[in-house]
C-alpha cells in the first residue's frame, strides 16, 4: 500500500491522477457523490474501530417535547457530549435562513462530560444561537428545524400504534434539518487549532461530522417521546427499518459555497487524496471475487439511492435522469466485469469516461473505490491542511517564476476575456443587514464596489497583467511593496504552485454561474446524499442515511 | 459584526451589548481585524496580514485588537506610498513625513527575510513605525525562521521575542508606544520569558473595529434579501 505522506508520489502507480482541468470544473464538481473518504464515513469507520460507546445521560424533556438532553460519544481518549435543548416553536417563526431567531431544537457539541453548571450556561446561551456565547469548551454551535410534515405523521402514527407510511419517510428522508452547524471559532468556541492535534479531530470536520450524527439519535428519541406522550400506552417505537432510512437533513444557502475558494489549500488536499484514491484503484491489477460482490452489493445502494432522491427543480430533475440512465448503463456493463483487462478497474473506469455523463462518471468515482477501503482509506489523513504555513510569502521568489506559475496554474484564468457583461455579470459581496454572503447583478444591483475577492479568475488576470511590466529578475517581494492589492491574488499562486487542485478552474462571477455546484461538492465530501436545490443558491440534503445510530452501535455495526 | 446593538439574527457575534472586557476566539479576532483592516481601506492581503497580526497577539497575551483599532484610525485615509517603507540594507525609511504602517511594515519583513534589504544580521533600522507592537507577530515569524530570537530596541527600553511567541522585556512600555524608531537585531540564546494566557478585548475596540468591519457590506434592497433564500417554504 503507498503512504499516505505521498499521495502524489506515483512512481508505484501505473495509472496517473486525473488533470486539475479535468477535476477542477464546476459542473464536475456540482457532480460530485458522497465516496467512503467523505468525512462522515470516515468519522464511523473510526468509533466502529476504536469501540466508541454512547449514552445518553440526560433526558429532562416534558410532553410538549420542551426540555434538555446530553449525548456522550465516550473514545478511547476523550469523550464528547452533544447537549440539546428542545424547543416548542410555532410555526410561522420557522425559517431555515440564517435571518431566523428561533428554532424547533439547539445544539453545542461540549468537549467532555458537562455538569449541570455547564448544562446551565449553555442552556442561557445555546438557544439563542448568534446572539449567545459559547466557550473554548465548546466544538460546535448548531440547531435544527422539524420537518412539518412528517413530524406530524410520524408522531400520530406512532401515538397511534402503528408504523408511519414508507413513501412518508422517504418522500423526506428526515425528521429535523440542520440549518446550521457552526464549529472552529465561532461565537466563542474552540479554535480549530486547539484540537486539531487530537487524532479523532485531525480530519476535516469531524467535530461537526460528530455533532450531526449524534443529532439524529436526538431526533428519533424526541419523535418516540411526542408519540409516547400522546398515544400513551398504545403507542409503538420507529421500526428499525424506518429509523435506518432516516438521515439528518440539512439546509444551506450561499454561506457555504465561498469556503472552498477561500481555504485553497485544503480544497487541494481534499481532491488530490480522491483523485490518488482513484488512480490507486485503477492500478489495481486483479478484480478479487470479494471486491466484485462489494461493488454489486455497492452498486445496488446506489440505485436504491437514486431511486428514493427527491427533487423538483428543473437542474436537478435533468441531472437525476443522466444518473439513473447511467445507472442502467453501469449495471449492463458490470454483467461482463472483470474481463481480460490487464487493469480491470482501469478498464471499466475508461469506459466510464467515454460512455458516461459527468453525474454518471462520478458516481462511477464512488463505486469504484467502495469495495478498496485496504487501498484508500488511509489517505483520510492526508485531508486536513495547515493553512498557517502557506500564510507566508515566499518574498524572495522571483518575478519570473511567479510569471510561470501564473501561467502554468492560471492558464484557464488569463485565457478569460472579462471584456463581455456576462463575464462579469455578477459580484459576491456580504450583505449588511444579515453578513451573509450574497451573489448580486453588477449591472442592476448596488455595491459593486465592496466585491469580495472570490472573482479569482479575474484577480489572477490582473495580477498577471502587471506582473508582466516588470523585469523577470525582480523579486516578489519588491513587487508587493509597490502592488499592495496583489498581495491576496500572489498568496494564492504560491499556493498554487504546489497544489494542482487549488483553484475551481471556472469564472465565478460569469452570468452563467451555479454557486449550487460549489455546495455539492463541498456536501459530497461532507457525505451528503439527496442533494435538492430550491433555488441556484439554497439546497437541502441528507446526512447518515442509511447509517447506524450511536445508541445501536456501542463498539459494533458497519459504517 | 453588526451596528445594530443585540441583533440576534446576524450570523456573527455582536460585540456592542458584551460585557466590558471578553474573551474572543483567535479566530473571531483574526476575522473581525481583517475586515475592519479592509473597511479601513487596507488591500485584502494586507487586511489579512492585520489579521494575522491581531489575532497573533491576543493568543500571546497582548491586546492587539486595541493597537489594531488606533492604527487603523490614525492611518485612516492616507495613500500607500506615505506609509509604505523604502526599503534598503540596514536602513529603512519613510518616503513621507508621517510615520510607517506597522502592518506594511511587518509583512515587507516577512517578505524580505531572506533578501538583503531584509537581513538583520548587522541589524536592521527602522524609522518610525506607527503602533510597532502590531510588529511582533511578524517578527516572531522571522525568528521561527531564522532558529534565532530578535532584540527589538526603542527609545526607552528593548523587547525580545522568539519563534514560539514567548515575549520578553518592556511590553508593557512597548506596548503603549504610538510611533517609534527601532532597530532590529539578531539574538543568541534561549528567553527566560513569563507564560502569559490570552489577552482580553475591550468592548468599545470591538464595537469600533466593528463599524469599520461594517465599512465592507453591501446594504440591502428587496432583491437581496429576496433573492437570498430557498425559492419555497420551510414549512414543510
Amino acid at each position: 500500500m503507498t503512504d499516505a505522506s505521498l499521495p502524489l508520489a506515483q512512481h508505484d502507480l501505473k495509472v496517473g491522477l486525473r488533470a486539475p482541468e479535468t477535476v477542477m470544473r464546476l459542473a464536475r464538481m456540482g457532480s460530485a457523490h458522497p465516496t467512503r473518504l467523505s468525512f462522515l464515513r470516515v468519522l464511523l469507520r473510526r468509533v466502529r474501530d476504536e469501540g466508541w460507546r454512547f449514552d445518553r445521560p440526560v433526558w429532562d424533556v416534558d410532553a410538549k417535547g420542551v426540555g434538555r438532553a446530553v449525548y456522550r460519544a465516550i473514545g478511547p481518549a476523550r469523550t464528547y457530549s452533544l447537549v440539546a435543548f428542545s424547543h416548542d416553536l410555532p410555526d410561522h417563526m420557522r425559517s431555515d435562513r440564517v435571518i431566523a431567531t428561533a428554532w424547533d431544537a439547539t445544539f453545542a457539541l461540549f468537549d467532555g462530560t458537562p455538569t449541570t453548571q455547564d448544562l446551565d450556561r449553555l442552556q442561557r446561551n445555546v438557544p439563542l444561537q448568534e446572539a449567545g456565547r459559547v466557550s473554548a469548551r465548546e466544538l460546535s454551535l448548531s440547531r435544527a428545524n422539524r420537518s412539518v410534515r412528517l413530524w406530524a405523521h410520524v408522531v400520530d402514527s406512532l401515538a397511534a400504534g402503528h408504523q408511519p407510511e414508507m413513501s412518508e419517510i422517504d418522500a423526506v428522508g428526515y425528521l429535523m434539518r440542520t440549518t446550521a452547524v457552526y464549529g472552529s471559532g465561532k461565537f466563542g468556541a474552540a479554535d480549530r487549532r486547539e484540537i486539531a492535534e487530537r487524532p479523532e479531530l485531525h480530519g476535516p470536520f469531524q467535530a461537526e461530522m460528530l455533532s450531526v450524527w449524534l443529532t439524529r439519535q436526538f431526533t428519533v428519541d424526541i419523535v418516540e417521546h411526542l408519540a409516547a406522550a400522546k398515544g400513551g400506552e398504545r403507542a409503538v417505537r420507529l421500526s428499525d427499518q424506518i429509523k435506518r432510512r432516516l438521515g439528518v437533513g440539512n439546509s444551506t444557502g450561499l454561506g457555504m459555497a465561498p469556503f472552498l475558494v477561500r481555504h485553497p489549500m485544503l480544497m487541494n488536499n481534499w481532491m488530490a487524496m480522491r483523485e490518488t484514491a482513484l488512480a490507486r484503484v485503477r492500478a489495481l491489477a486483479d478484480a478479487t471475487p470479494d471486491a466484485v460482490a462489494a461493488l454489486h452489493l455497492a452498486y445496488t445502494a446506489a440505485c436504491d439511492n437514486a431511486d428514493s432522491w427527491r427533487s423538483e427543480h428543473p437542474i436537478q430533475i435533468a441531472k437525476l435522469q443522466d444518473l439513473r440512465r447511467d445507472l442502467a448503463r453501469i449495471g449492463e456493463r458490470l454483467g461482463s466485469f472483470p474481463d481480460e483487462e490487464a487493469l480491470p478497474w482501469d478498464a471499466l473506469w475508461r469506459w466510464g469516461e467515454r460512455q458516461l455523463t459527468l453525474e454518471g462518471q462520478e458516481m462511477l468515482f464512488a463505486l469504484l473505490i467502495e469495495p478498496h477501503g485496504a487501498v484508500v482509506d488511509n489517505l483520510a489523513q492526508g485531508m486536513s491542511a495547515d493553512e498557517h504555513v502557506a500564510f507566508t510569502l515566499d518574498g524572495a521568489m522571483k518575478v519570473g517564476t511567479l510569471q510561470a506559475i501564473f501561467r502554468d496554474r492560471y492558464g484557464w484564468a488569463l485565457s478569460i476575456d472579462f471584456q463581455p457583461a456576462e463575464a462579469q455579470a455578477r459580484f459576491w459581496y456580504v450583505s449588511e443587514e444579515k453578513l451573509e454572503p450574497r451573489l448580486g447583478e453588477r449591472a442592476s444591483e448596488e455595491g459593486a464596489e465592496l466585491e469580495q475577492p472570490l472573482c479569482i479568475a479575474r484577480l489572477a488576470k490582473e495580477l498577471y497583467a502587471d506582473l508582466s511590466a516588470w523585469p523577470a529578475t525582480e523579486t516578489v517581494a519588491a513587487f508587493l511593496l509597490r502592488h499592495p492589492e496583489h498581495r491576496y491574488m500572489a498568496r494564492r499562486a504560491q499556493i498554487a504552485a504546489d497544489h494542482p487542485y487549488a483553484e475551481v478552474q471556472d469564472n465565478l462571477i460569469a452570468k452563467d454561474m451555479l454557486p449550487i455546484d460549489l455546495m455539492r461538492c463541498k456536501l459530497a465530501f461532507f457525505g451528503a446524499s439527496h442533494f435538492d436545490p430550491r433555488s441556484d443558491k439554497w439546497v437541502r440534503i441528507s446526512l447518515f442515511q442509511g447509517a447506524p445510530y450511536p445508541l445501536d452501535m456501542q463498539g459494533k455495526g458497519r459504517p | 459584526m453588526t451596528t445594530e446593538p443585540n441583533d440576534p439574527t446576524a450570523s456573527g457575534s455582536s460585540f456592542a451589548d458584551a460585557p466590558t472586557f471578553l474573551v474572543l476566539s483567535r479566530n473571531e479576532i483574526e476575522s473581525l481585524s481583517t475586515k475592519a483592516a479592509r473597511g479601513a481601506g487596507m488591500s485584502w492581503g494586507q487586511a489579512e496580514e492585520a489579521g494575522f497580526a491581531a489575532g497573533w497577539l491576543h493568543e500571546h497575551g497582548v491586546d492587539g485588537s486595541a493597537a489594531l483599532l488606533a492604527q487603523l484610525e490614525s492611518a485612516a485615509g492616507k495613500p500607500w506610498h506615505d506609509v509604505c517603507p523604502i526599503v534598503g540594507p540596514r536602513h529603512w525609511r519613510q518616503q513621507g513625513e508621517g510615520p510607517l504602517c506597522p502592518i506594511a511594515v511587518g509583512a515587507a519583513l516577512s517578505d524580505f527575510v531572506d533578501l538583503p534589504e531584509g537581513s538583520l544580521s548587522q541589524g536592521l533600522k527602522i524609522a518610525d513605525v506607527s503602533r510597532p507592537v502590531l510588529l511582533v507577530p511578524f517578527l516572531s515569524r522571522i525568528a521561527e525562521r531564522h532558529g534565532q530570537r530578535i532584540a527589538l530596541t526603542f527609545p526607552g527600553g528593548a523587547v525580545g521575542v522568539d519563534g514560539t511567541g514567548a515575549i520578553t522585556g518592556d511590553l508593557g512600555c512597548f506596548t503603549g508606544l504610538s510611533a517609534a524608531t527601532l532597530t532590529l537585531e539578531l539574538l543568541e540564546g534561549a528567553a527566560d520569558a513569563e507564560s502569559r494566557g490570552p489577552a482580553g478585548c475591550e468592548s468599545p475596540v470591538l464595537s469600533r473595529l466593528n463599524d469599520l468591519a461594517m465599512k465592507t457590506t453591501v446594504p440591502p434592497s428587496d432583491r437581496s434579501r429576496a433573492d437570498a433564500g430557498a425559492g419555497t417554504s420551510d414549512n414543510d
